[in-house]
């Protein structure tokens, strides 16, 4: 048994050591300039940890530099969706969005409600809706047990329905498949093939909304253009 | 002084010598020419004065000279005489004109032999006699280009007519975007008066004209001249290209002139004929695929790529050009523009790329693009412009082969002014405040692991263990709401006697009837007349003797709630009990 201790405490210290290596080799290479060598690395490093949304971040910016702007967006939009309270992430969000002419923030919307809607991150705001549950169930027993806690557990009912509204709008956004334009140029086409003719080139960075699904091809409307049509599912990359 | 004299007299002297010095030359027009043809001589006398002195020409039993001009220019003193005989040849074969002597005070000047080489004319070589011990076509020299081969080839299958046109191409099965020579020959043995050209209209082709050339040939001993135009082509699309036919239209004499109508400026003309050269299809080949993302089209072989900067080494916010240059063979005009890179630290302004075409040092044809680009460096350093590529389709090995520049070091030092000096986009920032705001980068990397997750992440995990606590909570809640009143009916006699117990005023005596009334048998005595509460009381199962004493302790109450002042004191005491009596009969009967 103390051996068996033994080695999972110098494998897990090994494993940490071996990823602190990464962020730092992998910081090293992108100061140099090797952003290729640097993505590989935070690549490796993602196996490890799927939901650390620095991971990703650093990954969108190896992107960026290497002018895939498309797959930084990416990438990036996959760092909000976990921080959305990070500035940088923020920042470098809104500069991939920007040159591919979208916008982070919708056009009339003030930038302090686009923050304040999305200050918690959908697991947080979930779990809040979690905890505001729990806490209004209690008040509602207790509101009928005893009658004077019934005028707070009405009030905390109110304020949990406009938080599960919240969580509900969140949901729905998190739910909906965005995508980003990867390469260049994606081609949309009036059906799934080749063979139909091309309405409209959209170029990297722009956001799409995947709508259907065929073979290699992707329906997708082009949010901000409101344009409809098929993309190859090699253009374009899934957030 | 003496010394000021001596140099005058040698000036003087010196100036004498160079106006004496006199030179002759000779030259003719051309040095091959048939029997129909006529030479110029031109003798040029230069550094005499005075009246003129006719040259003295060899013995010419070669030619007839026939017209004799003669022109004199002065200018700052010195003469020149120029001497031009017009001769027509009468003899077959080589012959030389021998030095031509001019003697001026005293002393003979000669000019050197030219030598000059007769051919038959072509009436000639297309006589019957002469048809039939024409010569067979010769074998070709096989270093010629393929080009001039095929011209070649087919001006010799034409050499029996005087005037004929003949056109190839360098290539008839070219890839797209490749260019390649068409080249278009006006054969003519016999002078013309007119000859206006027509140049074929081309499909599936772009045609850029280059400058005329001419020529002499001699073909199966017939001296032909001829007019030459080249175009370049290049393939615009896969398939098939045509060259239709290009035309000359001519005149001629009617008959050859005589040397005496000749001489006399004689001339019959012919009718207009019309010479055609033959059309011409291209099969255009499609490049193959695989080509790198910095191929803009280009296609041929042995293309340069240089990139200069200048200059470099600026201060930040000022203006650096760069200037890429492809050349090599072919025509560059229809390929697409460079894309620079995009360079951290510099805003880049593209211009537009201008082409061109020369002709280089050995006379080949080649054609150059110019790409360039302003570079603002944004801030101070040592930047590098990276190496910049340019791909083509290599014709010689049928691959696609990359080009690269090298790499730029560009040294920006601080600007040392207030404002920036160069902004391209027109939209500069505000200096208030003493900040200026250069570039716009994305944030630097983050350097550790996120944060470990905070309670709620942590709540929002336990989706199955929250929904089934919910759902016992709502069961819960349930229950409540659906059994409170049976339990509060239950407890309605032990409330009441609770409250009775710890009455101390008819007021909190009524309080714990009324309670018991409203949770046991739902009578609201707050808001019912005496009168209605007893007939509820009948219905619920309560007797009338309880009834009844229930209402007079109800009235006594009430009367001592609202008139104290009727009822006496000892009575008041007693009622908790009495109440309690009236509970306990009333709980009884009820069950």
């Amino acid at each position: 048994m103390k051996r068996w201790l033994l080695l999972s405490c110098f494998a897990l210290l090994f494993v940490s050591g071996f990823s602190q290596n990464g962020w730092q080799q992998a910081e090293d290479f992108y100061r140099q300039g090797k952003f290729s060598a640097a993505l590989g690395l935070y690549e490796n490093l993602l196996k490890d940890y799927p939901n650390d949304p620095f991971v990703y971040y650093n990954i969108g910016n190896c992107y960026f530099k290497m002018g895939s702007k498309g797959l930084a967006a990416a990438n990036y939009f996959r760092a909000f969706r976990l921080a959305p309270r990070d500035s940088d992430i923020r920042h470098n969000l809104t500069l991939a969005l920007a040159s591919g002419g979208e916008r982070l923030v919708p056009a009339g919307m003030p930038v302090i409600l686009h923050k304040g809607f999305f200050y918690l991150s959908y697991a947080e705001l979930k779990g809040l809706a979690y905890a505001g549950l729990w806490f209004v169930c209690a008040l509602i027993l207790l509101g009928l047990l005893r009658r004077k806690w019934s005028s707070w557990a009405t009030v905390c009912c109110v304020l949990w329905l406009l938080l599960a509204g919240w969580w509900y709008a969140r949901a729905r956004l998190e739910q909906e498949p965005l995508a980003v334009v990867a390469s260049a140029i994606a081609e949309i086409r009036s059906g799934p093939g080749t063979n139909f003719p091309a309405s409209a080139n959209v170029a990297q960075g722009h956001l799409v909304t995947i709508l259907d699904d065929k073979d290699s091809w992707y329906e997708v409307i082009v949010t901000s253009q409101g344009i409809k049509g098929w993309v190859e599912k090699s253009t374009i990359e899934k957030i | 002084m003496l010394k000021k004299i001596f140099v005058l007299i040698g000036m003087m002297s010196w100036a004498g010598w160079a106006v004496a010095q006199v030179n002759i030359s000779a030259h003719t027009d051309k040095n091959m020419l048939t029997l129909d043809d006529e030479l110029t001589l031109t003798v040029q006398v230069t550094g005499i004065s005075g009246n003129i002195i006719m040259p003295q020409l060899p013995s010419l039993p070669a030619f007839n000279v026939y017209s004799r001009e003669v022109e004199q220019n002065t200018i700052n003193g010195n003469t020149t005489l120029l001497f031009r005989y017009t001769m027509l040849p009468r003899f077959v074969g080589n012959t030389t004109i021998g030095p031509i002597r001019f003697t001026y005070e005293g002393q003979t000047y000669k000019t050197e032999p030219i030598s000059i080489r007769i051919y038959r004319n072509n009436t000639t070589a297309t006589s019957p006699s002469a048809a039939k011990t024409k010569t067979p076509t010769p074998q070709l020299d096989a270093s010629l280009p393929p080009l001039e081969k095929s011209l070649t080839k087919q001006a010799y299958a034409k050499s029996s007519e005087p005037f004929f046109l003949v056109a190839a191409v360098s290539d008839t099965n070219p890839y797209v975007n490749q260019s390649f020579i068409l080249a278009i020959r006006f054969y003519y043995s016999k002078a013309f008066y007119e000859a206006p050209y027509q140049k074929p209209t081309v499909s599936n082709l772009f045609m850029e004209e280059e400058s005329p050339r001419e020529g002499t040939q001699n073909i199966n001993g017939v001296l032909y001249r001829y007019q030459e135009q080249r175009y370049l082509l290049t393939a615009a699309a896969p398939g098939k290209a045509t060259i239709g036919p290009a035309s000359v239209h001519y005149r001629v004499g009617s008959s050859p002139l005589t040397a005496f109508d000749r001489l006399f400026g004689g001339a019959a003309i012919s009718p207009e004929k019309t010479a055609l050269s033959s059309p011409i299809s291209i099969q255009v080949r499609e490049l193959p695929s695989g080509e790198p993302s910095s191929f803009y089209g280009g296609v041929g072989s042995g293309y340069t790529l240089v990139a200069q900067a200048t200059p470099q080494e600026v201060q930040a916010g000022e203006a650096v050009n760069v200037t890429v240059t492809v050349k090599g063979p072919g025509n560059l005009k229809a390929t697409q523009n460079l894309t620079f890179p995009s360079m951290d630290g510099f805003k880049i302004y593209p211009a537009a790329a201008t082409s061109g075409t020369g002709t280089s040092p050995t006379g080949n044809l080649y054609s150059y693009k110019n790409f360039k680009a302003v570079l603002v460096p944004v801030s101070s350093g040592i930047y590098t412009i990276p190496a910049i590529k340019w791909s083509y389709f290599d014709l010689q090995t049928a691959s696609y082969k990359t080009l690269q520049t090298t790499p730029i070091s560009l040294t920006v030092k601080p600007t040392s002014k207030s404002e920036r000096a160069f902004d391209f986009s027109g939209s500069s920032p505000s200096t208030e405040n003493g900040i200026q705001a250069l570039t716009n980068d994305i944030a630097y990397l983050k350097t550790t692991r996120a944060p470990d997750e905070n309670l709620l992440k942590k709540l929002s995990r336990l989706d199955t263990l929250n929904w089934a606590c919910l759902l016992f909570v709502c069961i819960g809640i349930l229950f409540t709401v659906v059994g409170r009143k049976p339990l509060e009916r239950k407890k309605a006699f032990v409330t009441a006697k609770n409250q009775l117990k710890q009455a101390d005023s008819s007021q909190r005596i009524a309080e714990a009837l009324s309670t018991y009334l409203q949770q046991k048998l739902r009578i609201h005595t707050g808001s019912l007349p005496v009168k209605e509460i007893t007939t509820q009381l009948h219905q619920k199962g309560v007797t009338p003797a309880t009834t009844e004493a229930f209402l007079f302790l109800w009235q006594r109450l009430e009367a001592e709630r609202f008139a104290p002042a009727d009822v006496s004191t000892p009575s008041a005491i007693n009622l908790p009990q009495e109440a309690l009596r009236i509970l306990k009969l009333m709980e009884e009967e009820i069950q």
